[in-house]
């Protein structure tokens, strides 16, 4: 049921163009009604198996996935039996509305519906589809909780409401992937998420994104975190797309953290407009951007980031680093850092450029073939230091990161 | 020579389209020490540079024969399969990219032979090396025993090696020159581009042959007593003039 007021101003707010990114028609998009499928309907579609293998997931890992969406359907699978006994819920966040006081509680109070038309869209429209996980007090979930949405069907809109709670005291690692089968699909996705942090609660999130030519991505993510908690992403993309355009906000609490990492590999005529926005609100917070940023064919990519200091003594770093693969590609980098208080102490560097030929050169004077060389010059540029991804996690995002090296060369 | 195993045969070398070096001969034995000495910019690090196909260095006419194999045309990494090496004098640095990961590669690629490699590590200090990012960050001791592992450790036909002891301390020059040794032992052949008159000292006992450049031309190759006292003595123009009638 949707609430009155806010489904006035999301109706309002229909034909409200986001800041960033190209605007997009949505009318040209078909919107199913969502419904609960068995799992053997899902995973032995040989769409499913492309377009969860262009994530680097096992059929054996969407199997076990937590949750798994294919365009409208969903199901929440046997995995969430043994996350049960620890107090672990993961649903649809339909079943959550209807079920939970702490679903109702929290739901859409990080992102209005009426923020933009992507947003308006998927509150009117979206009839709840998406998870929602929640990790009551305390409960340490260290097996990441894997959850997968997929598209396999041309023209489709697939409008998601995530909802993460991670309770006071409670770690939970999530990862995310979100693909498309077929390399030139057209198709919608827009995913509003909305995390939450408790007091000295922890969430590493992951999300890996593969996409095509014609697809339009536009997720809206909104992060609190509370006193001592500590709030972790880790963002890859590395296809194809007709556009993206995302700016995930984590608000801080006192001596909360948060370190966002971004990699983007841009291809294609793709236009890629990402960011990342961290506001510490509490003293003692911190918080650290880190991008890298590939861009080769005719694509263009924006690496956005934003620190606002409301707040001291507090700590807050941008790092946002492009390498260009080709002379039609286009990489802009936009760091920003608004200080409200003269104790936030907010700092960033940024450098665009293309692969050093002297670089080139001295691995082949030991040995290494051009190809080779760049797909190691590569590998460097995108691996950042993570030190909160669990070891599962960093497989994923190593099998992804040995992906985008090898195919990039220009 | 009989166990010859790098042979330059009246190469011109140039660099970007200007002539540097004209009918370089020389003829390098296994397991053999081989020191290449001229003043700055005289064209060492292009000698080397060209016979390893660094470019923009290039021989145009005459050849680069590895092992009886004529080289002259193969790309860098090529030579680099057939056992001809270069270790730079300035390597560049890389981010993200871990020595671990470069060895791990080398040993892959070149089935590395673990007790030379682990002998050469300890020798060169490398072990607290191998997780940091190749050459960022690093002291200029900790580079050139870096490169000069790199270099020997996949124990080529003949390693080139550009100025290993220059800016770095001592020990680092004791390092490297303990691992020279060790490499001529397994029969590698080493040509050392030195400065370093303590390096010189210190390579006496090993050397074969010094090979004496100046003013675009490989002036002089003979033993050791015969160039280096008198380069020292009389300079390098004194010495060319001496050797070679050079004015």
């Amino acid at each position: 049921m949707l609430n009155k007021n806010m489904a006035e101003a999301a109706r309002k707010a229909l034909s409200k163009p986001a800041p960033y990114g190209p605007d997009v028609d949505l009318s040209k998009y078909d919107v199913l009604n969502p419904r609960r499928i068995e799992p053997t309907e899902i995973l032995e579609q040989e769409r499913v198996r492309d377009a969860s293998g262009r994530l680097g997931f096992t059929p054996e890992m969407v199997r076990k996935a937590g949750y798994v969406q294919v365009n409208e359907a969903y199901l929440a699978s046997a995995l969430v039996e043994s996350l049960r006994k620890q107090g672990v819920v993961v649903m649809s966040t339909a079943e959550a509305l209807r079920k939970l006081d702490i679903a109702r509680e929290v739901a859409w109070t990080l992102i209005r519906p009426d923020t933009d038309k992507y947003v308006a869209t998927a509150y009117l429209y979206g009839k709840e589809q998406g998870y929602f996980i929640y990790v009551p007090p305390g409960v340490k979930v260290r097996t990441p909780i894997y959850t997968c949405l997929l598209i396999t069907r041309g023209m489709t809109a697939q409008l998601l409401h995530n909802i993460i709670y991670v309770a006071d005291g409670a770690e939970a690692n999530v990862v995310t992937g979100c693909s498309i089968a077929g390399l030139h699909a057209e198709a919608l996705h827009i995913g509003v998420s909305e995390f939450f942090v408790g007091k000295d609660a922890k969430l590493t999130f992951a999300m890996i994104h593969a996409w095509s030519k014609g697809a339009v991505v536009r997720p809206r993510t909104a992060v609190k975190v509370a006193e001592g908690g500590r709030y972790v992403s880790y963002y890859m993309i590395y296809s194809a797309v007709h556009s993206l355009q995302s700016y995930p906000k984590v608000t801080l609490g006192r001596n909360a953290s948060t370190s966002l990492y971004s990699i983007i590999s841009g291809e294609g005529e793709g236009i890629y407009d990402v960011g990342s926005s961290a506001t510490l609100a509490g003293p003692g917070s911190s918080a650290e951007i880190i991008s890298r940023n590939l861009a080769k064919g005719k694509s263009r990519v924006v690496a956005r980031a934003e620190i606002v200091g409301e707040s001291g003594p507090s700590k807050g770093h941008i790092e946002c680093m492009g390498l260009i693969l080709s002379d039609t590609a286009y990489i802009s980098t936009v760091p920003l850092l608004d200080s409200k208080n003269p104790e936030a102490t907010l700092t960033h560097e940024a450098a665009i450029g293309k692969i050093g030929e002297d670089q080139l050169t001295y691995l082949m004077s030991k040995g290494f073939s051009e190809e080779e060389a760049r797909a190691l010059i590569i590998r460097g540029f995108l691996s950042v230091e993570a030190p909160d991804l669990p070891p599962q996690v960093k497989l994923s995002v190593d099998r992804v990161t040995e992906l985008i090296s090898s195919k990039g060369h220009g | 020579m009989s166990n010859e195993v790098l042979r330059v045969e009246d190469a011109d070398i140039y660099v970007a389209g200007k002539k540097i070096l004209r009918k370089v001969n020389l003829s390098v034995g296994a397991g053999e020490l081989h020191i290449v000495m001229g003043p700055n910019a005289s064209g060492k690090t292009t000698l080397l540079s060209a016979i390893a196909g660094v470019e923009p260095y290039e021989v145009k006419s005459g050849k680069v024969m590895l092992a009886g194999e004529d080289i002259t045309n193969y790309p860098l990494h090529k030579r680099v399969e057939k056992g001809l090496v270069l270790a730079y004098q300035n390597p560049p640095s890389f981010k993200g990219v871990k020595v671990s990961e470069i060895l791990k590669w080398l040993r892959r690629k070149f089935g590395l032979d673990p007790s030379f490699t682990e002998s050469l590590a300890e020798i060169l200090d490398i072990h607290k090396l191998l997780g940091r990012d190749l050459f960022s960050g690093m002291s200029g001791g900790e580079r050139k025993r870096l490169e000069t592992y790199l270099t020997l450790s996949i124990m080529p036909k003949v390693a080139l090696l550009d100025e290993p002891d220059s800016g770095v301390d001592l020990d680092s020059v004791g390092r490297i020159l303990e691992a020279i040794k060790l490499a001529l032992k397994h029969s590698v052949s080493v040509v050392l581009v030195t400065h370093s008159t303590h390096m010189l000292n210190l390579v006496r006992p090993l050397t074969n042959t010094v090979h004496l450049i100046f003013k675009g031309h490989l002036v002089f190759s003979g033993l050791y007593d015969e160039v280096v006292p008198l380069v020292i003595k009389r300079g390098f123009e004194g010495a060319a003039k001496v050797l070679r009638g050079w004015s």
